[in-house]
C-alpha cells in the first residue's frame, strides 16, 4: 500500500476519500450555517462573502448544503453497498458452489435482470415503497446486488474447480465450512475492490434519483437535489451547477481510483510473490528431502571439468554457414526500481540448414526468452542487453522494427505450445493462411492464395484441405491445429523454424505424429529447426544436436548421442538419470541407486 | 495377479460414469458416457497405474472413487463395503481412508492459507480436537515428506512446485489413508523434481502399506511406480495386467500404439523407431 | 445462423414472461391498496372499494394476470390511474424521444469507445494511452445529468447553437430532430463510450499479446494488418458480449438525462407515475423497456454469432 501511494492517482484517491469522510462526519462543525437556515434577505444571491457559493431561492446557504450533502451521499452509498453485498454475495456463493440446476436457473435469472436498466429497478422500488432514506438505500442496493452476485458466482465457480477445494471435500470438510473457510477468503480481495467502485457508483445513482426528486425530501440536502435546483437557473445563475457537480465527480472518481489502487496493491503483492516463486524455481526445488535434493553446482561449474565449452560456433560450424547464430546473448528484465533481473546470460548456439537443434531446459531456464529474443518478440520490459544474433549472416540486433519485420516470415517461423492459442479463434483457418500468403506476395490473386493455402495444409498432412480451409480453429483437434500452425509458419518458406514446446500439450500418439511431421518437413525442405523443450524424449527422438540451458546459462552443447551417452555437465547427467524411463526396473527394487548420477 | 491371492482393498466392477453435455438449453442436454463399464482391483500396498490419453476417462474414474463424480452404473467396493450406495455425503471414515493428490501443485492449496493449515484442517475434521496435538502431527507429516517445520507457516506462493506437491502429499497421508488417488500427481513438475516425488511416494508406501491409484498419461512414470497397469481408451479398459507384462508384452493394438508413440529418453535406435511408426501408419511419413 | 436466431427468440419468450410476472406482481407488493393511494386522504372504505371494483382489483390474481397478458399481446396495457389515458397511447407518444436519444447515444458510444479502445490498446503504457485512459476513468465518474447540464448551459443557453427545448419528431423535421438529440446523444455517448473503451482496450491488449499474434508476426504478416484484422475482430467478441448491458444502462441513464433536455421521453412519464404510484404506466414503461433491450440483445447476439464461430449452435 505504501508503494501504491507513490502513484499520484492513488494518493489523490486516498486524500479525497478521507476528506469526504471527514467532511461528512464533521459537517455541523464545518458548515457556516445549518442546512435548513434561511437568509431571507439574500435569495439567489450568487457568490458573496457571506455565501461563497451563493444561496437558493429562499436564501439557504449553498456551501452549507453542499457540506451536509456529503453526509447524505456517504450514508446512502455505504448503506446501499452493504445491502447489495448482503443480498448478492450469498446468492452468488450458492449459485457458484452448488452449480447444476441451481446455477442454470439462477444464471438465467441474472440474465433476465440484465434486460432492465438498474435505475429502473430503483424507480420501481420507490414507486412501491414511497420515498425515504431506508427506501433509497434499498432501491440502490437492489440496483447493484446483481453485480455482486455475478462476481461472487464467477469467482466461486473458478475456485470450486481448483484442487484445494476438491482436496477439502476429499478430507471430508462440509459445504458451509468449505465456502466460508476456503472460498470466501479468496473472494475478499475482489469484493473489496468491487465495493469501493460501487460506493462511487452508488453516489452517482443517489445523485441521479435526488436530481429527479425521487431521493430524500427537500429538507435533506443532497448534491443531486442541488443540481436539480440548478437546472431551473441555467440562464441566470449557471455557476450554481458547478460546485455540486464537481463534488460528485471528484468523489466518484476518488472511489473508483481507490478500487483500482486496492486492486493494484492486491495483484502487486501477488506479482511480488510470483517473483519470489520464480526465484525459488530458478534455484531449484529447495525441499529438504535429503536423498536426491543435493544442491546443484552453479551453472558454470561444468567448465571446471574440462572443455564443456559453450558453442561459440567457430570450430563445429566448419561443415557449413549456420542459418542462425546466437553469440553471447544476455537477456535482462528491467525492474521498476531501476535494477535488472538476468534471465539469460552469455548464451550461444548455432543451427545449420537441415539440422534440428534441441534447446533443453526446465521451467525458468530462460529457453523461451531466448526464442523470443531470436524472433525479436521480447515482451515489454525485457531486452537483449548484449551479444549478437545473426540469421543467414545478417545481424538481427540493432534492427528497427520495420527492418525486423521484413526479415521475419521469409526468415523465420514459430509455433508455440497451446494449439488453440496459436491461431486466431475468430478467423477461419483459410483466412489466416491466405493473410500470410498475401503478406508475402501482395499481387497474388484470391484464388491463387487460397490454392496455395490448400497446398500448405496438404503439405502438413491435413486431410481434405479444401473443406478444412473454411473451418475455424476450434473445429480442429490439438494435433491438427498444431499442423495448421506449422503451415502458417511455413508460408514464407523460412530458413528457420522455431518450435517452442510445440508438442508438449499434445497426447503421446499425437505428439509422435507431429514430431514425425517436423522430421519429414526438415528432410523435404531442408530448413533449420530449433526445438525448445523440457522433455528429454522429444530431444532424444528428434534432435541432431542438443543445447542444455540451466538457469539462463548454456551448460552443455553437443551431438545428441554424445550428450545422452556422455553428458559432460553434472546437471545434464542428473536430468538423464532422473527420467522415469522405459529402462527402469519394476518398482520397489531399490532403483534409488540407479537414480544416482552414473555418467558424471 | 496379486489381486487373486489377497483380498482386494478396492474393487471396481463395471463402472460407468456419465457427464451432462449439450447446449445451454436444458432440454437439449444429454448424458455422455465417459467411463464405460470398467473393472479392476487394487490390493493393499499395491500401486495401480491407470494410463490413457486426454479424454479417456481416467480422471473421471478417480473422481468416482473419491465420490466427487456420480456413478451411473456398476459398483465400487472399498475394504469389502459398497461405497456407491452411501447416499449424498460420504461417511467421514471413508473420507479419511481415501485421499487424493492432484496435478496442479499451486491450485491444490488455498492461496490464502498457510500451508500447514491444509494439514491441521483435515486433522480437525477427523476428530483431533487438541490444537497442539494437531500441530505436532502436522509437523511430523511434514517431516515425513521431507519438509521442515519452518514450512508449516509459509504461504503457497512462497514454496516451489515440488515443495507444494510435498505439502499435498503430507495432507493426503496425515490421516493414514489406505488408498491415495494420485491424479497426474507429477505431470506438472520438472523432471528432476518428478523423480524425487515418485521416490517419496514409494518410500511412504513401503513404510505404511498404503495403496495408490496412479492416474497418468506418462508410460515412463507408470513403469517407475505401478505394480499393475490398466490402459484406458475412450472410457474402456483395453488391457490390464502386471506392469512388466503390459508394457513389455502388450497384447492390445492400442497399447502397442501408445508404447510406439511414447518417446524414448535416449536417442539410440531412433531411426528404426521412426520407421516403425511410419510403417504402422501405412507408410505415411507423418 | 437461422438456428441461432431461433434459439434466441425461443429464449426471449420465457425471459419476457418472467419479467411480465414480476412486473404484474408489483402492484401486490404495495403496502395498502393502489386505490387508496389514488384517492389520497379523502378516501373512505366505501369509495376505495368502489374504485377497486372499477379497476378490477377485487378479482383473483390469476384471472387478472391472464387478462393483463392477453391485453399485452393485443397492445392493451390498461389505462393510467391518474389521467385515464390508455397506457399504450402514452407509451406511443413517449417512446420516439427515448429511442432517438438512446440510438444516438449508442452510436456515439460505439464510435468513441471502439476508437479510443483500439487506439489505446495498440499502444499500452504510452503517454497517449495514459491520457485517453485517464479520460475514460473521468468519463465514467461524471454524472451524466451534470454533463448534460453543462452542455446545455454552454451550447444552448450561452452560445445558442442548439435550441433549449429541443425535441422535434423525426417525421416533422429531420434536421431539427438531429439538432435536438445531438447534445443528449453526446451526453449518453460519453458514459457508454467510456465503458466500451475500457473493455475494448483490455481486449485489444489481450489479443495483441496472444500467441497467434506472435505466430503471425513471425510468419511475416505486417503489424498494421494484424491490428486491423486480428486485434480488432478478436477484441469485438467481449465488447459485443457486453454491449447489451451497456445499452440497458444507457436507457436507464436516458431517463435522467431527458429531464435536463426537457425531452418528452419515457423518463418523464415514468417519473410522474412513480411519484403518483400510477402502476399501469410504471408496468407499461418497464415492459416496453424490457422488450426494447431484449430485441436489441437479439440483434447483438446475432452479430456476436457472426463474429464468434463458437457461439453458433452446431
Amino acid at each position: 500500500m505504501r508503494t501504491a501511494l507513490r502513484q499520484p492517482t492513488a494518493l489523490f484517491a486516498v486524500v479525497v476519500v478521507t476528506v469526504v469522510v471527514v467532511v461528512a462526519i464533521a459537517a455541523p462543525l464545518i458548515a457556516p450555517y445549518a442546512p435548513e437556515a434561511k437568509d431571507f434577505t439574500a435569495p439567489l444571491s450568487g457568490p458573496t462573502a457571506a455565501h461563497p457559493l451563493g444561496t437558493d431561492d429562499l436564501g439557504g446557504d449553498l456551501l452549507s448544503q453542499l457540506i451536509h450533502a456529503a453526509r447524505t451521499a456517504l450514508l446512502v452509498a455505504v448503506g446501499s453497498v452493504v445491502v447489495a453485498m448482503l443480498i448478492g454475495v450469498p446468492l452468488g456463493l450458492v449459485l457458484g458452489y452448488r452449480g447444476g440446476w441451481y446455477d442454470r436457473i439462477g444464471s438465467r435469472g441474472l440474465d433476465i435482470a440484465d434486460a432492465l436498466p438498474g435505475l429502473m429497478i430503483g424507480f420501481v422500488v420507490i414507486a412501491i415503497l414511497g420515498q425515504g432514506m431506508a427506501v433509497l438505500i434499498l432501491a440502490i442496493g437492489l440496483v447493484f446486488c446483481m453485480n455482486f452476485a455475478r462476481l461472487t458466482r464467477a469467482i466461486t465457480l473458478t475456485e470450486r474447480n481448483k484442487g484445494y477445494v476438491e482436496s477439502a471435500r476429499v478430507s471430508g470438510l462440509n459445504a458451509p465450512r468449505i465456502l466460508f473457510s476456503q472460498v470466501l477468503p479468496n473472494l475478499a480481495g475482489p469484493l473489496v475492490v468491487q465495493a469501493a467502485v460501487f460506493l462511487g457508483s452508488a453516489i452517482k445513482v443517489e445523485a441521479a434519483l435526488s436530481f429527479l426528486g425521487l431521493g430524500l425530501g427537500d429538507e435533506q440536502p443532497s448534491w443531486g437535489g442541488m443540481l436539480g435546483f440548478a437546472t431551473q437557473h441555467t440562464a441566470d445563475h449557471p455557476e450554481m451547477a458547478l460546485a455540486p457537480g464537481i463534488a460528485i465527480c471528484v468523489t466518484v472518481l476518488a472511489f473508483s481510483l481507490l478500487g483500482d489502487t486496492i486492486n493494484d496493491t492486491l495483484s502487486g503483492s501477488r506479482m511480488r510473490r510470483t517473483k519470489i516463486l520464480g526465484r525459488v524455481l530458478l534455484d531449484g526445488d529447495g525441499a529438504r528431502s535429503g536423498s536426491a535434493d543435493a544442491a546443484l553446482p552453479p551453472a558454470s561449474a561444468g567448465t571446471d571439468d574440462g572443455p564443456v565449452g559453450p558453442d561459440t560456433g567457430s570450430v563445429e560450424d566448419s561443415a557449413g554457414e549456420p542459418v542462425l547464430a546466437v553469440r553471447h546473448a544476455d537477456i535482462v528484465a528491467d525492474r521498476p526500481d531501476g535494477g535488472v533481473v538476468r534471465l539469460v546470460h552469455d548464451a550461444s548456439l548455432t543451427v545449420r540448414r537441415g539440422e534440428i537443434l534441441g534447446l533443453l531446459g526446465e521451467s525458468g531456464s530462460g529457453k523461451s526468452m531466448l526464442a523470443k529474443a531470436i524472433l525479436g518478440l521480447l515482451p515489454a520490459g525485457v531486452r537483449l542487453a548484449g551479444g549478437a544474433i545473426t540469421l543467414n549472416g545478417t545481424e538481427l540486433t540493432d534492427r528497427s522494427p520495420a527492418q525486423l519485420a521484413a526479415l521475419r516470415g521469409t526468415g523465420m517461423g514459430v509455433v508455440f505450445q497451446n494449439p488453440q492459442a496459436n491461431l486466431s479463434p475468430v478467423h477461419t483457418v483459410g483466412r489466416q493462411l491466405t493473410d500470410v500468403v498475401r503478406a508475402h506476395d501482395a499481387t497474388i490473386s484470391k484464388e491463387a492464395a487460397r490454392s496455395r493455402a490448400a497446398d500448405l495444409l496438404d503439405l502438413v498432412g491435413v486431410d481434405d484441405p479444401e473443406r478444412r480451409l473454411d473451418q475455424y480453429p476450434y473445429q480442429f483437434s490439438g494435433g491438427m491445429a498444431q499442423r495448421v500452425a506449422i503451415a502458417v509458419a511455413l508460408v514464407g518458406e523460412p530458413d528457420l523454424l522455431i518450435l517452442d514446446e510445440a508438442t508438449s500439450a499434445l497426447d503421446v500418439t499425437t505428439q509422435a505424429q507431429v514430431l514425425d511431421l517436423v522430421l519429414d518437413l526438415r528432410d523435404r525442405l531442408g530448413m533449420a529447426v530449433v526445438n525448445i523443450t523440457h522433455d528429454l524424449g522429444v530431444a532424444a527422438e528428434t534432435c541432431d544436436r542438443v543445447t542444455v540451458l540451466l538457469r539462463g546459462e548454456v551448460v552443455e552443447t553437443g551431438d545428441v548421442h554424445t550428450v545422452f551417452d556422455h553428458p559432460r555437465h553434472e546437471y545434464t547427467a542428473r536430468l538423464i538419470a532422473a527420467h522415469p524411463g522405459v529402462d527402469d526396473d519394476a518398482p520397489g527394487l531399490g532403483t534409488h541407486d540407479q537414480r544416482k548420477v552414473e555418467h558424471a | 495377479m496379486n489381486a487373486t491371492t489377497t483380498s482386494p482393498l478396492l474393487e471396481v466392477r463395471d463402472l460407468c460414469v456419465d457427464y451432462d453435455v449439450g447446449g445451454a438449453l436444458a432440454w437439449r442436454r444429454r448424458a455422455l458416457r465417459v467411463v464405460r463399464g470398467i473393472s479392476f482391483t487394487i490390493a493393499p500396498g499395491e500401486t495401480y497405474g491407470l494410463v490413457g490419453e486426454s479424454g479417456s476417462g481416467k480422471s473421471t474414474t478417480g473422481r468416482a472413487i473419491l465420490r466427487l463424480a456420480d456413478v451411473s452404473a456398476g459398483t465400487i467396493t472399498f475394504a469389502g463395503s459398497d461405497i456407491v450406495g452411501l447416499g449424498r455425503t460420504a461417511p467421514l471414515s471413508y473420507r479419511g481412508a481415501v485421499q487424493a493428490v492432484y496435478q496442479d501443485p499451486v491450485g491444490s492449496l488455498n492461496p490464502r492459507h498457510r500451508v500447514g493449515q491444509a494439514v491441521t484442517d483435515a486433522l480437525a475434521r477427523h476428530g483431533v480436537t487438541d490444537r497442539t496435538e494437531r500441530r505436532r502431527r502436522a509437523a511430523a507429516a511434514f517431516e515425513q515428506v521431507g519438509l521442515g517445520t519452518e514450512h508449516l507457516t509459509r504461504l503457497p506462493s512462497e514454496l516451489s512446485g515440488g515443495q507444494l506437491q510435498r505439502v499435498a502429499i503430507a495432507r493426503a497421508l496425515v490421516l493414514s489413508p489406505r488408498l491415495v488417488v494420485c491424479d497426474e500427481a507429477v505431470s506438472a513438475l520438472d523432471l528432476s523434481t518428478q523423480a524425487q516425488i515418485l521416490d517419496l511416494l514409494r518410500d511412504r508406501q513401503a513404510e505404511t502399506g498404503v495403496s495408490y491409484l496412479f492416474i497418468t498419461h506418462d508410460l515412463g512414470v507408470v513403469r517407475h511406480i505401478a505394480h499393475q497397469v490398466g490402459v484406458l481408451r475412450a472410457g474402456e479398459l483395453v488391457e490390464q495386467g502386471t506392469t512388466s507384462r503390459v508394457l513389455d508384452a502388450p497384447s492390445h493394438e492400442y497399447t502397442k500404439k501408445l508404447l510406439a508413440a511414447s518417446l524414448s529418453p535416449h536417442p539410440a535406435g531412433r531411426e528404426s523407431r521412426r520407421a516403425a511408426r511410419i510403417a504402422a501408419r501405412g507408410g505415411v511419413a507423418a | 445462423m437461422g438456428k441461432l436466431i431461433a434459439y434466441r427468440l425461443l429464449f426471449a419468450v420465457p425471459q419476457l414472461l418472467v419479467i411480465a410476472v414480476v412486473v404484474f406482481s408489483l402492484t401486490y407488493l404495495v403496502p395498502g391498496s393502489p386505490a387508496a393511494a389514488m384517492l389520497g386522504a379523502a378516501a373512505t372504505p366505501e369509495s376505495i372499494a368502489q374504485v377497486e371494483a372499477q379497476m378490477g382489483l377485487d378479482r383473483p390474481a390469476p384471472e387478472r394476470f391472464a387478462e393483463w397478458i392477453g391485453g399485452l399481446l393485443t397492445g392493451d396495457l390498461g389505462t393510467s390511474f391518474r389521467s385515464g389515458v390508455p397506457v399504450a397511447e402514452l407509451l406511443a407518444r413517449h417512446v420516439p424521444a427515448t429511442l432517438s436519444v438512446v440510438a444516438g447515444g449508442m452510436l456515439v458510444a460505439l464510435v468513441l469507445g471502439v476508437g479510443a479502445g483500439v487506439w489505446t490498446g495498440t499502444r499500452p503504457g504510452t503517454p497517449g494511452d495514459r491520457v485517453v485512459t485517464g479520460g475514460t476513468v473521468l468519463g465514467l465518474a461524471v454524472p451524466e445529468f451534470w454533463l448534460g447540464l453543462l452542455l446545455t448551459t454552454l451550447f444552448a443557453v450561452q452560445l445558442g447553437w442548439v435550441p433549449i427545448v429541443a425535441w422535434t419528431p423525426l417525421t416533422d423535421d429531420p434536421l431539427g430532430w438531429a439538432r435536438g438529440i445531438a447534445l443528449p446523444s453526446i451526453t449518453l455517448g460519453v458514459t457508454g463510450g467510456a465503458m466500451i473503451a475500457r473493455q475494448t482496450r483490455a481486449a485489444v491488449v489481450a489479443s495483441l499479446a496472444a500467441p497467434y499474434t506472435d505466430t503471425l508476426t513471425a510468419a511475416g504478416v505486417p503489424r498494421a494488418t494484424i491490428v486491423a484484422r486480428y486485434g480488432v475482430k478478436n477484441a469485438l467478441v467481449p465488447v459485443l458480449a457486453s454491449a447489451g448491458v451497456t445499452l440497458a444502462i444507457l436507457i436507464g441513464v436516458s431517463f435522467v438525462v431527458e429531464k435536463v433536455f426537457s425531452l418528452p421521453g419515457l423518463g418523464s412519464i415514468m417519473l410522474s407515475s412513480v411519484i403518483a404510484q400510477d402502476f399501469p404506466v410504471v408496468q407499461g414503461v418497464v415492459m416496453v423497456t424490457a422488450v426494447l433491450v431484449i430485441a436489441v440483445n437479439l440483434v447483438l447476439d446475432i452479430c456476436y454469432g457472426l463474429i464468434n464461430p463458437q457461439a453458433r449452435p452446431q
